[in-house]
């Protein structure tokens, strides 16, 4: 896990690169890797790639970046974990090519060599990636296909600039902080910024599953290579399997992906929470033969002694497993304390974070390099309220979708109603407009505030022209192709992984663990290991949310199964609340609008340094 | 390739100005390419000139009507055509209709002021119907994307071109002594002087003038183009600078254009909104430096100071020492200029146009 950039100066009359400037870069980047640092420019000072590295395979020199072929004629600079480069490393070395390193960086150089483009569908972890081909003289920008590893780049008509944070992009000076109304108008809808808009306008998230070539014409449009959607899709297709199949494909695939996400030269930990995905990873681990392991928990000053305290039962688990237990407590005035460099880290505004923020610097101090982490269970188990009730949304109000006007009606006379007191979510006023459709329904579940509502919380022009950019609701319609119809736990999952996790949960691991200078490995975030669950009305009918805990020999202990109903709780909700200015006995929808505010009031677009 | 390309453009063959001339400068380049190009103008008539092969021009239609009406036969009478091309964002939405009527690619080309202001609703909704849109400057290209929702990978920069004639040479004491611009240093500034184009920074530079007169007292000003605003900025001109430091050339001839490139010591001329400042790439193809103005498109013609410098012309301290600076520093060096000579041109339009026939047709509303 490492921190990537650079800079091609495509059209003839650009200037050469700026080598400050792509010094700047990598500064911005310095806490995702503090292993090394590395520069590489092309002779004609057109191309210039930086690297910040931190070591995880291969730590000798060898694995240093950016990184270039035996003749050449290939430069690579790689943030990520390939995790079945063993394999590829071995098929390709049948074919002739020769290794000077045991690194899964080298592994792609001559992947690229050998099968060009469509080499990432041969890839199995977290990546982005830039290869530049000096014989073609073209670049490749890649990106894995959940969107674990972030890739932004910002195209000003001459001069192609990428970085692992869109905050690094900044950092390098030649870069506008224009404001993009899509990307705040979406922070503000959905608590996180939809990819590929970011708040500001020149710069663009590569999306998840794509490359993007860039030659001396300029980049070509992202060319799509995954897709949740179709690959739920051709899951849907397979033959259904009874409850006993399912409880074993379920197995499997946990089994498969721990052992491939295992894979590193430094020591792996495990964040561990009272929850059962963290705990059955934990249990797998041990299964698979990792011993002594590293287990993190969270605790809140706030809790302790309670029945919300997780490390007690988190002990338990570690326990069984034999995994070393770190409890680390947090409390209001460390949170108060961290919120400026919180702040200053979080690459994109979001709502979340804040937990994996204290959990990566726990593990940090403890020394850890590496961790895996539950993140993705929810969305792949159906363990989220949203794979209930946006499907029973759809079904009770599709009807009234048919009567013209009516859900616009209700939605002003309640917005009325509530604007004079009325003891209402001011969400629900849009459940007749909303609610009857899928992306309606899951804007209404997922939202934190509503297009009807941002004109009182932005500049009018502003909320208009972002509506009309974002059209939020064909770009969650847009997560719902998949060229076969799919059924409602699909659906849902399908929504929740292309926007809540790829969008919030996977870019706040990002920053939040780079941070500290921590690789999370997320196994429940693998398309292999998608591809390899049971259909989802199999998942459903098994409770794939409770049959994981199961997974493990020995599994979980009874107490955490009984605990996964009570739900997680965390006192950083009411912190954020009280950060973000709002006040009385209001629920975590409220702090989390409280707290939306909050963030963006931080300062994003403009003049403000980077 | 051979791509069948309809360009619908307010000018090209025929016309003078610099968006004939662009015109011409591209059609050129593709044919070159292998492209065959039918262009369908609205002014200035091709007769008696001789055209590139590949190249041919209808007569003129000014009528819009008319002009919509023979788009719409020619395209279908005259096809199969692969790109419409469309020279002028005025005349979008009759290039997206006609594009779409005979299932082809639509290129639009920007350049400058004609996106930077006015905004109604057809022309957005035209320009966002577009599979490739082409600037002629980072600048244009920056603001067009702030109003209108395309993805950026669909508007690339294509910019002006410097014609081979303005290359560095000798300069003409004639010349000097024709205008009356005494032993120097001269600082040259080209352009129209209309009362809509007072970004262009003359009135700022008469300011700065006296303070520049005291380390070189011989040094002049010469504006060279006329228009509805030359009197006023004479006026201007002596209660700012003085009788003696400003010379007004009024219209030039092509031929004396380049004898002053050649002549002068410094390019200058402030402004603050060119499409791209194709006068400040003229000057450099000739070794002239450049003193241009911050915003618009200008930092594509002066991008680094191997050209020249640009300044806020509002700060008068800044313009002084720009002006001084730049005077020190001597000629460019050709080497800078290069990349925007007509071949570079030519391939960077090609490959745009390779680009735009084989990527899959945009989806509208794609993001």
């Amino acid at each position: 896990m490492c921190g990537i950039a650079g800079i091609f100066a495509y059209l003839d009359v650009a200037p050469d690169v700026d080598r400050g400037e792509l010094a700047r870069m990598n500064a911005r980047m310095a806490p995702r890797g503090p292993d090394g640092s590395g520069n590489w420019f092309s002779a004609d000072r057109r191309v210039g790639f930086t690297h910040r590295r931190l070591a995880i395979i291969d730590l000798s020199e060898r694995g240093a970046q950016p990184m270039h072929s035996s003749d050449g004629t290939l430069i690579i600079t790689f943030n990520g974990e390939i995790y079945n480069y063993r394999q590829l490393k071995a098929e390709l070395e049948a074919k002739g090519y020769c290794f000077r390193s045991d690194s899964d960086t080298e592994v792609l150089l001559h992947l690229y060599a050998d099968r060009g483009l469509s080499m990432v569908e041969a890839l199995r972890g977290m990546f982005a990636f830039a290869i530049w081909d000096s014989r073609a003289r073209k670049l490749l920008l890649a990106r894995d296909p959940l969107g674990i590893k972030p890739l932004y780049y910002a195209d000003d008509g001459w001069t192609i600039r990428f970085a692992s944070q869109a905050k690094a992009l900044l950092a390098g000076g030649a870069v506008p902080r224009d404001p993009d109304p899509a990307g705040i108008v979406g922070f503000h809808l959905f608590g996180s910024v939809p990819d590929p808009f970011t708040v500001w306008r020149s710069i663009r998230a590569v999306p998840a599953g794509s490359t993007i070539l860039v030659d001396a014409a300029g980049p070509e449009a992202p060319r799509a290579y995954y897709s949740v959607a179709h690959a739920l899709g051709r899951r849907s297709a397979a033959a259904g399997a009874g409850a006993e199949t399912g409880r074993r494909q379920l197995s499997a695939a946990v089994h498969d992906s721990v052992r491939h996400h295992l894979v590193a030269d430094v020591p792996v930990a495990v964040f561990l929470s009272a929850g059962l995905d963290s705990g059955a990873l934990l249990g797998t681990m041990a299964e698979l033969g990792a011993r002594d392991t590293l287990a993190v928990t969270l605790s809140f000053a706030e809790f302790k002694g309670d029945r919300h305290d997780e490390a007690p039962l988190a002990a338990e688990i570690a326990s069984r497993y034999g995994a070393r237990h770190l409890v680390r407590t947090v409390d209001r005035a460390e949170f108060e304390r961290d919120l400026p460099a919180i702040l200053d880290a979080m690459d994109m505004p979001t709502i979340d974070g804040i937990n994996t923020w204290f959990v990566a610097k726990a593990a940090h101090e403890a020394g850890i390099k590496v961790a895996l982490s539950g993140l993705g269970a929810d969305e792949c188990f159906g363990g989220y309220p949203s794979f209930t009730d946006v499907p029973r949304s759809v079904r009770l109000l599709r009807p009234f979708r048919f009567i013209p006007g009516l859900g616009g009606l209700a939605r002003r006379v309640l917005s009325s109603a509530i604007a004079r007191g009325v003891r209402l979510h001011p969400k629900s006023a849009g459940v007749l407009q909303y609610g009857g459709s899928w992306p309606g329904a899951y804007l209404l579940r997922r939202g934190v505030f509503m297009p009807w509502e941002l004109c009182g919380l932005l500049d009018p022009a502003l909320v208009a022209e972002g509506l009309r950019r974002l059209a939020p609701l064909s770009h969650i319609s847009a997560a719902l192709q998949a060229g076969r119809p799919l059924g409602e736990f699909d659906r849902v999952a399908a929504m929740e992984t292309s926007f809540y996790m790829r969008n919030q949960l996977l870019r706040d691991a990002d920053w939040a663990g780079m941070a500290h200078s921590i690789e999370i490995r997320v196994p429940y975030v693998d398309p292999y290991f998608l591809a390899a669950l049971p259909r989802g009305d199999v998942l459903a009918a098994i409770k794939a949310k409770e049959a994981v805990a199961d997974v493990p020999q020995p599994p979980l202990p009874q107490a955490s199964r009984n605990r996964s109903k009570t739900g997680f709780v965390t006192p950083v909700g009411r912190w954020m609340r009280d950060a973000g200015g709002a006040s009385g006995d209001v629920g975590f929808s409220n702090a989390s609008r409280a707290w939306a505010l909050r963030v963006w009031q931080a300062g994003w677009t403009g003049s403000a340094a980077a | 390739m051979t791509a069948r390309m309809l360009a619908l453009v307010s000018d090209c063959y025929g016309m003078g100005g610099g968006i004939a001339r662009y015109n011409q400068d591209l059609v050129e380049g593709l044919a070159e390419g292998g492209a065959q190009i039918l262009v369908l103008p609205r002014h200035g008539r091709a007769d008696g000139i001789h055209l590139p092969a590949g190249i041919s021009q209808e007569p003129p239609v000014f009528n819009r009507l008319w002009y919509s009406v023979k788009s719409l036969w020619i395209g279908w009478r005259r096809g199969p055509f692969d790109v419409v091309f469309c020279g002028h964002v005025y005349m979008a939405p009759i290039a997206w209709v006609v594009a779409r009527l005979i299932g082809a690619r639509y290129w639009l080309q920007t350049h400058g002021t004609d996106v930077w202001e006015s905004r109604p609703p057809l022309r957005r909704r035209a320009i966002e119907a577009a599979d490739m849109v082409t600037a002629v400057s980072r600048g244009t290209r920056h603001i067009l994307l702030g109003w209108v929702h395309l993805p950026p990978e669909c508007v690339r920069v294509l910019p002006d071109t410097v014609g081979d004639r303005f290359v560095p040479g000798p300069p003409s004491n004639t010349l000097r002594d024709r205008f009356a611009l005494g032993s120097g240093p001269i600082l040259l500034a080209v352009g129209r002087l209309s009362a809509s184009e007072r970004y262009k920074g003359h009135e700022q530079v008469f300011g700065a003038l006296p303070a520049l007169r005291a380390e070189y007292p011989n040094l002049v000003y010469a504006v060279a183009g006329g228009g509805d605003d030359r009197r006023r900025l004479e006026q201007r001109a002596r209660e700012l600078a003085g009788e003696s430091a400003v010379r007004f050339l009024g219209f030039v001839s092509e031929e004396d254009l380049l004898g002053l490139y050649r002549l002068a010591d410094l390019y200058v001329m402030p402004s603050t909104q060119e499409g791209f400042g194709i006068v400040y790439l003229e000057a450099a193809a000739c070794g002239l430096r450049v003193v241009g103005g911050v915003g618009g498109g200008s930092a594509d013609a002066v991008p680094d100071e191997r050209v020249g410098v640009l300044v806020d012309p509002s700060d008068r301290a800044a313009l002084v020492a720009a002006i001084a600076s730049q005077l020190a520093r001597g000629k460019v060096d050709p080497v800078a200029v290069e990349p925007y000579r007509k071949a570079h041109f030519a391939a960077a339009a090609c490959r745009l146009l390779a680009r735009l026939m084989t990527q899959p047709r945009r989806r509208r509303g794609a993001k």
